[in-house]
């Protein structure tokens, strides 16, 4: 909270009502949902839970996840009409109430996502006031995703020398580092990392980095743009 | 380039620099790196633009929201001007209309800008455009005004999380009405001592609001608080202009806000546990509109 914010966090967004946190945030998280999935989803089951399941017809969160996720900005006039724009663009879509889970913040989605390619892909997010939100978990990885810079995300074997070989990879494209996480579970055992960047990592790169050994999985997740 | 570490700061370097705090305001947003004076202004435009479309759409429409607990007071209020009974200047009449005006088109899902929040979105521009038409400020004061008000906003912002959900309606109500009374102050030409006067005044005046909204929506008692607020600002405005001061400096009474909204029970802060949601009308109301909801 001390961090010094653009005025334009204040005064603005421009948005579509009710609710900055569940409307707009509602958006923002399903967008940042949809570039983890890097856009290609075909089905998809929100799981709602505490104050987004007891409100979220009311304040418009349904359409705004919907609007989201076909790629809706936080201002787009179409979020009023996000189930006809799902039906039209094909995406399945449905909703699933879950009353209280006490672990997770007031509102809170899980995002089960069947992908073109038959994948399947499950993302939990928190829409936390403001219109700011973060995504925790993407599969059975615990993440800390906030959108607000381009993000490679990726989950390897702990193994010496993986950062140095990324960063390689990235530096070659003369993309800068804003800033990078890693964690890991134990010495040896599967590690974590989070590198933001001041541009999204072209698609060719980020296949270079998938076949250096020993890595998982890499999602190449874009910021929010609205 | 100064951050404004807290309000003292900000008046210190007003007072060095000579400049109003919507100057300053636009120095900071520059040295953030990421827009130039140009590109700020043309941003700060681009939102008043819109507060303007929102208002003059809302004032038009008489559509309900999708809870049918709102829509068609922002009509009654302006043409109520007219009447014999009318007691007040234009100049509050359409404060006060252009709040419900704008919360109405907010909860009909239309676009607003959300100032500090979507909530408390109907404040600001309804001070603004009202003032600007009322007391013909130029474009270039209006921008400075609304810039004014967002740095208030921001220097707050990093002491409290602005939403009900966090420290009650102090969080969204109170605040925007704090950034428009500096907002009021800035256009009519106060000294930053006096923006801040006002500011504070009204932060005394909103302290412990708490967020109750039937049946959880963003409308009562949201619309009509925004409403109201705008007079309490042009209030507080009004003091500090003429000379009354805050005895607590305002970055005390922040700090008092911020204790407050941490003693407000979590039923009082956006959860409709307690307060206006808990009457027997607002619970009546959210048992037929949960049944019509599945
Ligand atoms: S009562 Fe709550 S929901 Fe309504 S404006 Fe205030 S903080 Fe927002």
């Amino acid at each position: 909270m001390t961090s010094h914010g653009s005025l334009f966090d204040i005064m603005g967004p421009i948005m579509i009502g009710p609710s900055s946190s569940h409307t707009a945030g509602a958006v923002r998280l399903a967008s940042l949902a949809r570039n983890v999935a890097n856009g290609k989803v075909s089905r998809v089951n929100f799981v709602l839970y505490n104050s987004f399941a007891k409100t979220y017809q009311g304040h418009g969160t349904d359409k705004g996840l919907i609007a989201g996720l076909l790629g809706m900005g936080v201002e787009d006039e179409g979020i009023r009409h996000a189930e006809e724009a799902a039906k039209a663009q094909g995406l399945d879509f449905r909703f699933t109430v879950w009353e209280e889970a006490n672990h997770y913040p007031p509102n809170t989605v899980r995002f089960e996502m069947e992908l073109e390619n038959g994948e399947t892909l499950t993302v939990i997010g928190h829409s936390i006031g403001g219109g700011k939100v973060y995504i925790s978990r993407i599969n059975e990885y615990n993440v800390s995703l906030k959108g607000e810079y381009p993000t490679l995300v990726m989950f390897y074997h702990d193994e010496p020398g993986m950062i140095w070989r990324v960063t390689k990879i990235i530096a070659e494209q003369n993309i800068n580092i804003a800033s990078l996480t890693c964690t890991r579970r134990d010495k040896g055992t599967e590690a974590f990392m989070a590198i933001c960047l001041d541009s999204l990592l072209p698609d060719e790169q980020v296949e270079e980095i998938r076949r250096i050994p020993h890595v998982y999985t890499v999602h190449n997740v874009d910021k929010i743009t609205s | 380039m100064n951050k404004f570490a807290n309000f003292k700061d900000l008046l210190a370097y007003c007072e060095t620099e000579n400049c109003s705090i919507g100057e300053a305001a636009l120095r900071y947003e520059v040295s953030l790196g990421d827009r130039t004076t140009e590109a700020i202004l043309q941003g700060v435009q681009t939102i008043l633009s819109q507060m303007k479309d929102t208002i003059q759409s809302g004032l038009l429409s008489e559509e309900k929201s999708m809870s049918g607990l709102s829509g068609g007071f922002s009509k009654k209020v302006i043409t109520f001007v007219d009447s014999p009974t009318a007691f007040l200047s234009p100049l509050e009449h359409k404060m006060m209309a252009y709040a419900l005006a704008t919360l109405e088109e907010n909860s009909r899902m239309k676009r607003i800008v959300a100032c500090p929040t979507a909530g408390a979105s109907g404040v600001v521009p309804a001070v603004l455009i009202a003032l600007a038409e009322e007391k013909q400020i130029p474009p270039e004061k209006l921008q400075m005004g609304l810039l004014a008000a967002g740095l208030v906003g921001e220097i707050v912002s990093r002491r409290m999380h602005l939403s009900g959900a966090a420290a009650g309606c102090q969080a969204e109500v109170g605040v925007a009405t704090g950034m428009a009374a500096a907002a009021i102050v800035e256009c009519l030409d106060g000294t930053p001592q006096q923006a801040l006067d006002a500011t504070a005044i009204s932060f005394k005046n909103m302290m412990g609001l708490v967020c109750d909204p039937v049946a959880g929506l963003v409308e009562v008692p949201c619309v009509k608080r925004n409403s109201v607020a705008g007079l309490h600002a042009s209030a507080a405005a009004t003091l500090a202009l003429s000379g009354v001061y805050s005895f607590v400096p305002l970055d005390e009474v922040v700090d008092a806000m911020v204790s407050v909204g941490r003693m407000m029970s979590p039923k009082l802060k956006e959860s409709a546990e307690g307060g206006l949601a808990q009457t027997p009308t607002a619970l009546a109301f959210t048992e037929q509109f949960q049944k019509k909801e599945k």
